[in-house]
């Protein structure tokens, strides 16, 4: 997950600098076209350029969003394997954590990440990065989520209460039955 | 013929009101509740200023803050009110002095705040929260400000003294909601206090309307686009604050624009947790993990997102067992067009959203909300929820075509008691002359001011005096109970009263900060109905040590002093 991460900055700093570099060329190129001659086709190129990194960096950051549910889906499948065998061992302070480690993970998947990340898509949202503006429109994102539809956001909180109520009383079949569900709901947000 | 005509009133009255639901007593039967407000005659005047007329920036119009204490203790309920600035244009007209009442024998107050030296430093006040957090026997006062806070130490003569700077809360900012608590059980209060958002002076005074309301009026912009400011937590280290924000796990890691905040042990499990209620972002509910570190869980845990999963926008909030059930419950106002949402508890420190069930969320549609406070206003021995409202934009009474006005009416949701459905009345209708005033009002702070046994309402009021509505409600028993701890301090923070009567078990906890930028009556007041005798008041000191007191008698002000176990 870090190494993902790292990978991503370090891809938009490339990108960044590549449109910065090709745009500092153009311009002296550009300063010589005659008037009136349309736009030079170097800053169309550099334009273009510059629209593939904007593009790359919006799959990008549709990427990483997944990265942060495919993180959360591990991190919650081994929680859920740590409870099975708190159950089986009839640890019932083990089971406790386990399963509210794994409602938080569903928390997480269902808000696209934690409250550090509601932060980044506040800055996004306010600066008017929106990945899905027609989606918003219609009512089916809400502000800001890239990858997780309302739907689903609906579907994974529900999960999510419906585990962490089992942390009380723990129970192997129905935390399986619930982890099922999410599944279903994370494969289809991530096709 | 006649239950036709009462029928058809009762109609009339909920439409003029805009209401579903609100049932009016038929004529004969008696209301229930009669609050009327009294501020005048009690010589509260002081007029609470709230920036610009046109509220330009969002500053302008959050108002502040209110509390009951009794400062002097003699017995008798005071009154802090918190104030701003009056702007025109950029200029500062007028930098607001603060105003400490002191209650008086024939249920008025006497403005003691010059003699008390707590007017104010200049700064634009927020919240008033009031707690012995030096553990001398007196009530202190800590005023959060858009700029830096200030804490105001009682020395016991009537007098007050600023030592904000020298116990390290000055956090300059625009801090609103604060809560005293004892986080790591060390026998101390330490402090949280939220802020909003990040902006300076000249931002509030440069201010220009430039976010379009329903594209028909430009208005104060914002939160959206703004920078939250960070919450902060304080370590009581000997009377001295200590930022532990990062070690404790209280980091506000959304910067969360941050309103309201309420100490209290969501999952009974001993120790204090904290409920944080932000606007336009997911509240936090930080679960106190022992020895005083946390970790957020309010989206599992049910109440940080309402029944859609929607983040809401949270101004104020009440808590206690509001749903008759014996497990805490948690209420948070929101903005207008939007529910209140009504969390119960489900144990085990997760809650359900039950704001539409219960009917206090239909109720809370229309008007903006700020303030207030889960009290058993008619003494029946459930908790009802009242409510204050006001719009932030002063500009939509120009457009009547869309719903809501900038001065609105309070709520009174009667609590039908156990087993009803849904669980709330809207009562507001014949509550009285008190709940037909019509403001932009924000603070609420609850308290028994005349000392008869009612609870009666405290209320701000944008670029206004407050209001004062006295409760005359034809109510049942009551029980209040006045702590006294192991050093002498009233009160204790964190102290929970649990109360047998009736066949009813009732709890109360102490609290410092509460509602919106408020701090209620810190006496536990229980309505008992019509029992004339408790069978049992079980105190539960801070310090884990439990005082009982057996078959008393209901209609008193019971006072219980700290023994420590084996004695």
């Amino acid at each position: 997950m870090e190494h993902e991460m790292t990978a991503c900055r370090s891809l938009v700093r490339l990108l960044g600098a590549a449109a910065l570099g090709a745009l500092l060329l153009a311009v002296p190129a550009a300063a010589q076209t005659p008037s009136g001659a349309g736009t030079p086709k170097e800053m169309v190129s550099t334009y273009n350029t510059l629209a593939d990194g904007l593009l790359a960096l919006k799959s990008t950051e549709a990427n990483l969003v997944r990265s942060i549910l495919a993180a959360a889906n591990a991190h919650g499948q081994v929680e859920l394997t740590r409870a099975q065998k708190a159950i089986a061992a009839s640890d019932a302070a083990g089971a406790r954590s386990a399963i509210e480690a794994l409602a938080a993970d569903v928390a997480q998947m269902a808000t696209e990440g934690d409250n550090s990340v509601a932060a980044v898509r506040k800055k996004l949202v306010d600066a008017g990065q929106n990945h899905n503006s027609a989606g918003e429109a219609k009512g089916i994102y809400d502000s800001g989520y890239v990858i997780v539809t309302r739907a689903a956001k609906q579907k994974l909180l529900d999960s999510s209460r419906a585990i962490a109520k089992m942390a009380a009383s723990p129970n192997g079949p129905a935390l399986d039955a619930e982890w099922k569900k999410v599944q279903s709901v994370v494969e289809g947000l991530m096709k | 013929m006649l239950s036709g005509i009462r029928w058809l009133g009762a109609l009339l009255a909920a439409l003029m009101l805009g209401r579903g639901g609100a049932v009016i007593p038929a004529a004969g039967e008696r209301a229930p509740f009669r609050f009327v407000n009294v501020s005048e005659q009690a010589g509260l005047t002081r007029v609470l200023l709230a920036g610009r007329p046109d509220k330009d920036h969002l500053l302008d119009s959050a108002g502040s803050g209110a509390a009951f204490l009794d400062y002097d203790r003699d017995g008798r309920l005071d009154i802090y009110l918190v104030n701003g600035w009056r702007l025109e244009g950029s200029r500062i007209v007028e930098r607001g002095q603060h105003a400490l009442y002191r209650g008086l024998p024939d249920g008025t107050f006497r403005d003691v705040t010059v003699e008390a030296g707590v007017g104010g430093e200049g700064h634009w006040g927020s919240g008033a929260f009031v707690a012995d957090y030096d553990a001398d026997g007196l009530p202190d006062i800590l005023v959060t400000n858009f700029g830096p806070n200030v804490l105001y130490r009682n020395l016991g003569n009537g007098r007050f003294e600023n030592v904000a700077r020298a116990a390290g809360i000055e956090t300059p900012g625009w801090n609103t909601g604060a809560a005293f608590f004892d986080a790591d059980a060390d026998g101390d209060l330490d402090l949280y206090i939220a802020a909003y958002i990040e902006t300076t002076e000249q931002q509030v005074l440069d201010a220009k309307r430039t976010l379009s309301w329903k594209g028909v009026e430009l208005v104060a912009a914002g939160p959206f686009g703004m920078k939250g400011a960070p919450d902060h937590f304080f370590r009581n280290e000997g009377g001295r604050f200590v930022d532990a924000t990062a070690a404790a796990g209280l980091e506000d890691r959304a910067l969360a624009f941050g309103f309201a905040v309420r100490a209290l042990d969501a999952d009974d499990d001993g120790d204090v947790d904290l409920y944080v209620a932000n606007d336009s972002d997911a509240n936090y509910l930080y679960r106190n993990e022992g020895r005083g570190v946390f970790k957020e869980v309010a989206t599992w845990a049910g109440c940080a997102l309402d029944e859609k999963g929607a983040a809401q926008a949270g101004m104020g909030l009440a808590t206690g067992d509001i749903t008759n059930d014996g497990v805490l419950d948690l209420f948070v106002t929101n903005f207008a067009e939007d529910f209140s949402t009504l969390y119960a508890g489900a144990g085990d420190g997760l809650f359900d959203d039950v704001a539409r069930a219960s009917g206090i969320g239909p109720m809370t549609y229309r008007p903006l909300s700020w303030g207030a406070a889960a009290s058993d206003l008619d003494n029946d021995a459930d908790l009802d929820l009242v409510v204050v409202n006001g719009n932030i934009y002063p500009q939509i009474d120009r457009h009547p075509e869309f719903v809501g006005t900038y001065a609105q009416r309070m709520l009174l949701a009667e609590n039908r008691g156990p087993g009803a459905a849904p669980l709330f009345r809207d009562a507001t209708a014949d509550a009285g002359p008190g709940f037909e005033q019509v403001r932009s009002s924000r603070g609420l702070a609850a308290g028994d001011y005349d000392n008869d046994g009612d609870v009666d309402l405290l209320v701000t009021n944008l670029d206004g005096p407050p209001s004062l509505l006295r409760n005359d409600s034809p109510g049942g028993s009551w029980l209040i109970v006045a702590l006294e701890g192991a050093n002498g301090e009233p009160n204790p923070i964190g102290a929970v009263v649990t109360v047998r009567a009736g066949g009813r078990s009732q709890q109360r906890d102490v609290a410092a900060g509460d509602s919106y930028m408020s701090t209620h009556d810190p006496r536990p007041h229980f309505g008992l109905g019509k029992a004339e005798m408790v069978e049992q008041v079980d105190v539960q000191w801070p310090d884990g040590t439990r005082t009982v007191r057996k078959d008393v008698g209901a209609k008193q002000i019971l006072t219980i002093k700290y023994v420590a176990a084996g004695l």
